[in-house]
């Protein structure tokens, strides 16, 4: 465990500004126009931390980096990295070798070229296919296309940690965990569609990242690899865990989907902009619900 | 007994998601996950973004070891084995099939191989799930079928949408006759994806089949054909906007009934970050349309254990049974469906011969929108 991260226990996601999100379509669309422009997502997340929300749950976006950029009181950012948008996901190759690539190119040139030092001491070169070394180059390329002030966490996001969890590779999960505290100065979280089978394997391994993020709700969706299973995991975790899907793709009021994470052992909650009609105000009731 | 769920804060979820009519094997799949009966060894053919996608899940399902992947290119094979997996891998199928005897083989490489490498993997005993389509032609894909069946072999093709939750009830809903003789049906799948020359780039004429509907739409293809039947004939257009293959097609299919099916579909349409499919559909007695997001019928009369009246069941609220998630449920269940049938267990939708027929309609749509909309009948 990183010393003096605090897990949080609300945050306010905006993953549906990637189009990543379990929701119908006509929401998500209602959603990603309604920030469309950066004033008004400026605007949200100002208020949600006045809600009481700790920090935003987000990948680099367009649209995020020009709200933070509108706003004078930095926002706690827990970094879901590396953010890969719908139609980008279907042109690349699984993995972080076509990501890293993509990435490498658009990235500023004193960035590369303090990697490109790095690389030449420690990190094998492209083609090598060493996920565990060149992960976290992907991830410094991400965070600074994030440019934020008050980076808390850094998570690695489901499509990556899902590959190296399907593989059990016991090492990367190790050595991530140590690489991303330590690059980023920041607490070490994975993003999971596989929460159950990840803290079981987290626990086997004897690996404690920061915080583990995944779904949790009262209908069982997308809770992996059974919801027994995964509620069993959930009693006896000692990683903290921040719920997300409460809504269940939205069948389930968000209230009624916070009760049931907290009361089955979610340390926090990560509703997402797209469960959120009034964002101050539902924020500011879930607060006064959750504990401290 | 009352069905309904009431979930913590009084919610009631729909309570039509547990009446709703399925055949016998619906309802048999609605309770369990699909899973070999008996341990299984697989191997995958080919390692671009599906083809990783296939290992990792078959690591995720009970009973299935991965004995070896292959692929020609070294450094789709290093970069899968720096992600965790160690079982072997090799430049080649003959080389994979000869040292590691797989019961199954998942064929997943360029569309160009496919249809040789599956030949291989039949020829050496295994059975085989290709990724869509097939082979080339659906003349190659015929001769799949036919070395699969002289062996005894199981041959299927890779339509996951036909494993997706919401399309599985629906289908079920028509089986059940719900809405009864159909009159009209229209569908679509539109997708935000190609929109420049560049990537359109990535599918060769010389290469690949076609485009959209040959890449993405034959699984909507498939859940038509799935549940109407083989079209007699077709006629189609299309739209090349960006490159060699089609960006849009539009078509209407008769079947031998004379029900006309419309199909639309493109992948140049700004608003669709995820795919979107939706099949409508009026019999004579009532309504059905069916989403990504939901499954809605309005009927006149109570039918196949549908009530009078709107029913709508969301995706969310039906049985999510994978127990790995890789890009949603789909991956799993079609992928475990496969493994359960090559080990003895019931068939799945998405036999060879089924991918077949929607290949020789794909052909067909194909060879109409060459001649301008002119009608083609569909090969047999």
């Amino acid at each position: 465990m990183k010393r003096g991260f605090q897990a949080p226990r609300l945050l306010l996601g905006a993953e549906s500004l990637n189009g990543l999100v379990r929701a119908s379509r006509d929401r998500a669309l209602e959603v990603m126009a309604r920030y469309r422009e950066p004033e008004s997502l400026a605007v949200t997340m100002s208020k949600a931390l006045d809600a009481g929300a700790e920090g935003v749950l987000a990948g680099p976006s367009p649209a995020l980096s020009a709200a933070l950029a509108e706003l004078k009181r930095p926002v706690p950012i827990f970094a879901l990295l590396p953010g890969i948008p719908d139609f980008e996901r279907h042109e690349l190759g699984l993995g972080a070798e076509d990501l890293l690539e993509r990435r490498w190119r658009r990235a500023a040139l004193p960035l590369r070229m303090r990697l490109s030092l790095e690389s030449l001491m420690r990190i094998p070169p492209p083609g090598h296919g060493d996920f565990v070394s060149r992960v976290p180059v992907l991830l410094e390329l991400e965070a600074a296309a994030l440019r934020v002030r008050d980076l808390r966490a850094v998570i690695l996001s489901a499509p990556l940690t899902d590959l190296a969890l399907a593989a059990g590779n016991r090492r990367f999960f190790q050595r991530l965990t140590r690489s991303m505290r330590r690059r980023f100065r920041a607490g070490a979280g994975f993003e999971s569609r596989n929460l159950g089978l990840l803290l079981r394997r987290l626990r086997e391994w004897e690996v404690r990242p920061d915080l583990v993020l995944g779904p949790v709700n009262p209908v069982g969706l997308m809770m992996k690899p059974s919801p027994a299973e995964l509620l069993e995991e959930l009693r006896t975790t000692e990683i903290p865990v921040i719920a997300r899907e409460l809504r269940a793709g939205g069948i389930v009021p968000l209230a009624d989907g916070v009760r049931y994470a907290l009361e089955h052992r979610a340390h926090g909650v990560a509703p997402d902009l797209v469960d959120l009609d009034d964002v101050a105000a539902e924020l500011r009731r879930l607060f006064a619900t959750t504990p401290a | 007994m009352d069905s309904r769920r009431v979930l913590p804060g009084g919610t009631v979820l729909n309570p039509m998601t547990d009446l709703a009519a399925s055949s016998a094997r619906d309802e048999a799949s609605a309770s369990r996950a699909p899973a070999p009966l008996r341990p299984v060894r697989a191997a995958v053919a080919g390692l671009d973004r599906l083809g990783v996608a296939h290992v990792s899940v078959l690591s995720a399902i009970p009973d299935c070891e991965l004995v070896g992947f292959c692929d020609p290119r070294r450094a789709a094979r290093t970069s899968l084995r720096g992600i965790g997996h160690l079982a072997p891998g090799f430049a080649d199928l003959p080389k994979l099939l000869a040292r590691t005897h797989p019961d199954v083989v998942i064929v997943s490489s360029a569309e160009a191989a496919r249809g040789p490498m599956a030949r291989l993997a039949l020829e050496a005993g295994a059975s085989v799930l290709a990724e869509r389509p097939m082979a080339r032609t659906a003349e190659e894909a015929a001769g799949l079928a036919d070395l699969a069946a002289e062996r005894g072999l199981k041959l299927a093709g890779a339509h996951a949408l036909a494993f997706e939750p919401v399309f599985v009830r629906a289908h079920a809903a028509i089986a059940a006759g719900a809405v009864g003789a159909p009159r009209h049906v229209r569908s679509s799948m539109f997708a935000s994806r190609v929109f420049s020359a560049q990537q359109s780039a990535r599918f060769d004429p010389a290469l690949v089949s076609g485009g959209v509907v040959s890449q993405m739409a034959s699984d909507l293809l498939f859940l038509l054909l799935w549940s109407f039947g083989q079209p007699l004939q077709v006629r189609a257009t299309w739209n090349r906007i960006y490159g060699g293959v089609e960006d849009e097609l539009h078509g209407m299919m008769t079947l031998a009934s004379g029900l006309e099916v419309g199909f639309d579909s493109s992948w140049s349409v700004p608003g669709y970050p995820q795919p979107a499919t939706v099949v409508e559909l009026e019999g004579d007695n009532g309504k059905l349309l069916v989403s990504n997001d939901a499954l809605e019928l309005d009927l006149v009369g109570p039918r196949g254990g549908w009530p009078a009246g709107h029913t709508r069941v969301r995706d969310a609220e039906l049985p999510q049974l994978a127990r790995f998630d890789l890009d949603g449920e789909s991956p799993y269940l079609m992928d475990a469906a496969f493994l359960e049938w090559a080990t003895g267990g019931s068939e799945p939708p998405n036999t060879g011969a089924a991918a077949l027929r929607v290949q020789r309609t794909v052909e067909a749509l194909y060879a109409s929108a060459r001649q301008g909309g002119a009608t083609v009948p569909v090969g047999a």
